[in-house]
This record gives structure tokens, sequence and C-alpha cells, in this order.
């Protein structure tokens, strides 16, 4: 592959956001980071990264997750892949689809997970599977 | 609960009076049907008594008697046709009655016959009018009776009257040639038609009094049955109130169950259950079973403004049969409207504080008595515990979620920097920034390492916190412990083989299937895997095996050839932070056994350990297949999960 793909990060911890960063980027993927929704958001206006990373608790218990449906629903991003970060993968699994289920059914916003602290390994092989496949 | 009431098998009254009903117009059929298979027997005694009575001697109209012997075959016949229809469709009370009356009516006709052939008043034919007497008194009303005794009196009297008279030939019975002149003087004729008369009149008083008396009884009886079928109902109703008040924690289910049983057991038409507010000053509808609307829409009822509620949150029940839109009551109208006439007010009371109102509304006047006031107020003692047990379970639900959400902050915020310290490392050992030197390296790998072990201690620490609060209930289902086995072997291959472990899993065939929590059954046995292996020394083996117990049991092994626990240090084994004294060169942080001894407890099971140090050691846990928990339902989310591989 030639030029990587494009990653937005969105993660509230500047520490692990940069360390992330620099680890993706030294994997050949071009990241663009963003602290809270609102810079998530604008970095979506200006490009359509090919990926998104999104941090499940930042400012609230569930803003990675309302960020991703507003993405999905209202950016009409259906088809941009979405991976979830999170310290707690039992409590979002058990408590997430929950909290939503008056919403939107059992639907999830992302399809893909990952716990913090996160197998920087498992996690390169999962985006590139996921690129491939388009 | 859907119907409690029917799942304690109480007699069903109600359905036992429609059987008996039932089985009276039944009888009733049958004894009809029975009069035609006696009226068989008539016409081939009437040939034999003919024939009989000829032998002996005595001369009469024996054709006439063959010819009525004839007509009563035939009417019969028809009668017995008739009868089958009657068999066939579901006839009423007053269908039969007809039947019978037309059977009597022909048997009459015939009978007048007979005895007109046989000697009019003398024949001995004239008792057999015994037999439709007592018929008609037992299954027919009263006048029907008397009627037919008075017919048969009347006729008797004509015969006689006629044939005196002459009007009519009087066919007297011969023998030998010889008239036997029974009843041929007027004063007989009077005589044995007083005497028959008498009779028949004395034997329909005395059989329709007994029969009166017999109605009444049954009357009795079917009115005290009533009684009991209410007190049955009631009975029912408490019951299934005290099982709503021990098993259902919601305050909903609680009401519903205790509107809807109450409104049942006292026939009325609605029930509300009222709560007052923490301040006292307002009344709210909390429940309400039957109510219309109207009412409903009144929420909120200040209690100052209502000095009917005062008075029943002062401790005093209000009942009344008339509702009148009056002072008293505030929506009176809407109660009137609603043609709700009767009311019954009575406080609920937990603790000797008045908590609130339950209230019972019928349509029918004057409905409550002072039986109904005492059964309302159990109904309400009972409702009032069920409010106050609610009340505190919410209130303690209120407090683990408050709880659970504050350790979740503190682990989150826990584990955030040393998150963010991992992935730096990461960074420098990796030599993103820049170069590093190989001690350096090494040096980062220890303090990633300590990083590691810290943030499995927080998870662990987490994962116990949440089994004892019973926030995670363990969940009860079938499983297939054979594919959770299978589970547990993919995990720790990889591992086992790196060590040059072997790695045994054995799981008994015909396994009956056991009801557990799958997913803390998997975390029992990863943690219980887990250190099998770790604590093993190179070219060791690790076994797992899954097998039937005794007693209805599950007996899961798993055993190691390890460095075993020192003797003494066993029963400290399972408490928290407990790390045995021959293990401080491996990382672990003491948790994992006091968690599936959790998990242990949660599913009813025991643990037993045998041990030596340098051999090995073997944990057996034993846990009944099917635990006596409730099923529930789980959110099962669709996504592909991938745990960071952070645990060892």
């Amino acid at each position: 592959m030639g030029v990587k793909a494009e990653i937005l990060l969105v993660d509230d911890d500047y520490d692990f956001r940069e360390a992330l960063e620099i680890i993706l980027k030294n994997h050949g993927f071009t990241v663009r980071a963003a602290g809270n929704r609102q810079e998530a958001l604008e970095s979506l206006k200006v490009k359509r990264p090919d990926l998104i990373i999104l941090d499940v608790m930042m400012t609230t218990d569930t803003e990675g997750f309302d960020l991703a449906y507003e993405i999905k629903k209202k950016y009409g991003a259906e088809n941009l892949p979405i991976i979830l970060l999170t310290s707690f993968l039992e409590k979002v699994r058990d408590e997430g689809p929950g909290k939503f289920q008056h919403i939107l059914g059992e639907e999830w916003p992302a399809k893909w997970m990952f716990e913090k602290p996160v197998d920087t390994k498992k996690l390169i092989a999962k985006i590139e599977g996921i690129l491939k496949e388009g | 609960m859907g119907q409690p009431a029917k799942e304690t098998g109480p007699l069903n009254v109600p359905e036992e009076l429609r059987k008996r009903k039932r089985i009276i117009l039944g009888e009733l059929r049958e004894r009809t049907l029975w009069f035609i298979k006696l009226r068989w027997w008539v016409p081939p005694s009437i040939v034999l008594g003919t024939a009989l009575a000829r032998w002996v001697g005595v001369e009469f109209q024996w054709s006439a008697l063959l010819w009525l012997a004839g007509f009563i075959l035939v009417y019969n016949f028809v009668f017995y046709q008739l009868s089958q229809k009657v068999k066939r469709e579901a006839c009423q009370k007053e269908d039969i009655e007809r039947f019978t009356h037309w059977q009597v009516g022909f048997d009459y006709g015939t009978m007048f016959l007979l005895i007109h052939f046989t000697g009019g008043i003398a024949s001995p034919f004239i008792f057999f009018f015994i037999f439709h007497i007592t018929f008609s008194a037992i299954f027919l009303p009263r006048r029907w009776t008397y009627s037919f005794a008075l017919v048969a009196a009347a006729g008797m009297g004509l015969i006689a009257a006629t044939e005196y008279l002459g009007w009519i030939p009087h066919h007297d019975l011969l023998f030998h040639g010889k008239a036997m002149e029974l009843g041929q003087q007027p004063f007989h004729r009077v005589v044995i038609l007083g005497f028959f008369s008498g009779f028949v009149f004395i034997t329909a008083i005395t059989i329709t009094a007994v029969m009166e008396m017999l109605e009444r009884r049954i009357l009795d009886l079917a009115e005290l049955t009533e009684a009991v079928t209410v007190l049955n109902n009631k009975l029912n109703t408490l019951y299934a109130m005290t099982q709503a008040v021990g098993s259902k924690q919601r305050l909903e289910e609680v009401f519903s169950i205790a509107c809807s049983e109450l409104a049942r057991a006292m026939d009325v038409q609605a029930i509300s259950v009222k709560l007052l507010s923490e301040d006292r000053n307002f009344l709210q509808f909390a429940s309400a079973y039957g109510l219309p609307e109207d009412i409903l829409k009144h929420k909120v009822v200040e209690v100052a403004k209502s000095p009917l509620n005062r008075r029943v949150i002062e401790g005093e029940p209000f009942v009344t049969g008339h509702v009148t839109h009056g002072e008293s009551f505030q929506f009176g109208e809407d109660l009137e409207a609603a043609r709700l006439n009767s009311v019954q007010f009575v406080p609920l009371i937990a603790e000797k504080r008045v908590i609130g109102i339950l209230g019972a509304y019928s349509s029918r006047p004057e409905q409550f008595g002072p039986d109904d006031l005492n059964f309302f107020r159990q109904a309400a003692g009972l409702v009032a515990i069920a409010i106050e047990n609610a009340r505190a379970y919410e209130a303690i639900e209120n407090l683990i979620q408050e709880r659970s959400r504050f350790m979740n902050r503190v682990a989150h915020n826990l584990k955030a920097p040393l998150t963010a310290i991992a992935s730096m490392l990461e960074v420098i050992r990796n030599g993103y920034l820049e170069k590093v030197g190989g001690e350096l390296r090494q040096y980062m790998g220890r303090v990633d390492q300590r990083v590691c072990s810290m943030l499995l201690m927080i998870d662990e620490l987490m994962t116990l916190a949440k089994s004892q609060s019973k926030q995670r209930r363990a969940e009860f289902a079938p499983v297939d412990l054979k594919i959770l086995a299978d589970g547990i072997r993919q995990t720790f291959l990889q591992k086992a083989s790196q060590k040059k472990l072997t790695f045994e899993v054995n799981v008994s065939e015909n396994f009956p299937q056991a009801k557990a929590d799958s997913e803390l059954m998997e975390q029992m046995l990863e943690n219980l895997v887990s250190n099998a292996v770790k604590y093993t020394p190179e070219g060791g083996r690790v076994g797992l095996a899954i097998e039937p117990g005794e007693n209805d049991t599950i007996q899961i092994t798993v055993s190691d050839t390890g460095i075993g626990i020192p003797k003494g240090e066993i029963s400290r084994l399972f408490a928290e932070f407990f790390r045995a004294s021959n293990v401080k060169n491996v990382i672990g942080t003491g948790l994992g056994l006091a968690i599936v001894k959790e998990i242990v407890k949660q599913h009813g099971g025991q643990i037993h350990v045998e041990s030596e140090e340098g051999t090995g050691t073997a944990v057996t846990i034993l846990f009944p297949a099917s635990p006596e928990e409730s099923l529930q339902s789980r959110v099962s989310a669709e996504m592909e999960v991938l745990s960071p591989d952070i645990v060892h």
C-alpha cells in the first residue's frame, strides 16, 4: 500500500491520543486528532477520513457513543467505519445497547470495539483488515 | 403471576353449582326416559293379565283391553322417538315438563278407558294413578300435581256417575258367568270414590310437602355455598397478594396484582391506590383498576381541601352506599357519572403511619357491609407492607447504582493515566521518538509490566466489587459445557504449548444439561486454568475435566503439576489479595481466586482444593446442575469484541 489511509482519532486524553497517534503514524497512517465532540465534527466537515477511532467515555460517560450515532445518522456516514475504544469493555457491552435501545432498537453505532489499554498490533491488524475490505 | 387464585387449586364453587344443575336436569330427563321404559312393560302385562284372568274364570271386555295395550304400544313408541330427541338436544326444564305433560295426558286417557272396561269404579287399576302423582310431585310444579290428582278424582267420579246414570255402559267383571257386583251399590261407589280421592290428594300433599322442604334445603345450601365462594375468593385474594408482596419487588407489579385481585374477590368495578406525598399535603393515584378516565384525570388531590380524604388519612375508614356530590365528595359528579354508587376507603398503614388510601368502588348501592370493610382493611395492611417493601428495595437499588457509578468513575480515572502511560511506553520502547538502547528498553519493559499488573488489578477489583454488590447477578440459562470447555482449550492452547505443557480437556459424554451463567462460568474456568498454566513449570501437565457428580451435580476439576500451595496457606487461598508465599516472582493480583469463589457462591456450589508443594494442585468445584434461579433475558450485543491480551 503506497499512501495509507487517513484516520480520525478522537480521545480527550492528550497523552494517550498523542502516543497512539505516533504509533499509527509509524505504521504509515495519516492521523488527524480531535480532543472532543466539537473538534471531531469540525474535522469531519473539513475532510472525510477513511476510518474513525473514538473513545467512548470522554466528557460524559457516553460521549463517544453519542458522537458515533451522530456521525452515522446526521452526517450520512453510514459506511464510515468506526472503532470504539473503552476502558470498560464488559460494562459497555452489558449496558451500552440498553442505554440506547429506546432510540435505536438494538443497533450499535460501531461494529468494532477495543479495550484500553489497546493492543496496538491487533488494532493495526484490524484497521488494515477493515480498510482492505473497503 | 397471572391468576394465582387458580394455582392454589381451591374448589371452584360456581362451576360446582352449574355441574349440580346439569346433574338435576339430566336426572329429570333420565326419569322421563325411565317412565317410557317402564311403559314398555304395560302392554305385555295387560295381555298376560287378561290371559290369566280369563284362565281363572274372570270374564270382561278382553278385546277392548288388547286394543288399549296396542294403543299404549303405539304412543309409547312415539314418545320413545321424541325422547331420543330430548336426549340429543340440550333441553330446558320447560321442554322436559311439556313432554311429561303429554305423557301423563295419554296415560290418564288410557287409564280411564282401562278402568271403564274393567269394572269402572271397582276396577283394580284405579290405584295406578299413584305413579303419575308421585312422579309429577317430584319433578313438576306443585300446581300440576294437584291438577293431576284433581283430574284423577274427577275422572273417576265422572265414570262412576255416568255409569250409574246409564249414560255409558257399565262393564262388570264376571267370575264364571256370575257378576262380581263390586261397588254396585251407590253407597259403595261413593265410598270407593271418596277413598280414592282422599288417597290421591293425600299422596299429592305429602309428596309435595316433602319436596318443598327439600327445595328449601337446597336453597339454604346454595346460599351457604355462595357465602363459601365469596369467602374462598377473598382468601385466595389475600393469598395471591401475600405471594405478590413476597415475590414482587416492583411497586407497579404489586399494585396491578392487588387491584385486580381485590376487584375480583369483592366483586366491585374498581379499586384504587392513592399515596400521600412526602409532605403529606397531597394524595396521588398510584394505581387504579377499572376507574374511568374522568376520575383519574384528578391525579393529585390536595388533602386540605378534601374532608373525606383527610378523615381517612386520620385513620378512619369511610364507607357509603349512596354517593352524592355533597361536600365530602370532591368528585361526586364523576363517580355518579360513572354510575358508582358505593365506595369504601380505608387507610394504608405501614409502621403505624398512614401512607395512603385504598379505595373500592361499586355500581351497586349499599354494596359494602362490615365483613367487606374488615376484609378490605386486611388487604390494605398487605398492600401497605408491599409498598414499604418496594420502597425499601428501590432505595437499596438506588444506593447500589450510586455505588456502581462511583466505582466506575474511580476505576476510569485510575485507568486513564495508566492507559496513557502504557501507550507512551510503547512509543518509547519501539523507538518511535528516538533510538532506545537495549538496557533502557528492558527497563521500560519492566515498567510496562508493572503498569499492566496495576491495570489488571483495577479490572479484577471492579469485577469483584460488581459480583459482590450483586449488580451483575448470575443469569442462569442452559449451558453447553462441552462448547465452554472447548473455548477454554482454544484460549490457553498457545500459552500451554509455549511452556511445553500438556493441556488435557475432558468433558464426559451424555452430560446432563447444566444451567449456569455461561459468562461467569467461563470467567471462573479462565481464572482457574490461567493459574494452573501460570504456576506449572515447563514440561508439566494441566488438566480440565468436567463430569457429572453425585446428586445431580456437575464436577469441574482443574489440576496441574505445578509449584503447589504451601501447607497451611490453602485455607486463605480464596481471600482477596492473598498470594501464596512461593509465587512472589510471578505477576498476579491475588484477586482471581476470590472471583472464582464469588462465582461458585452465586451458583450455589462448593470448592475443594488438594495441593502439595512442589507436586501440584487440583481444584474441584461441585455445583448443582440446575440452580434454582429464574431465567433472565439478557441484552446481547451484536458486535465483534476483541479483548486485548493484557492478562498475562
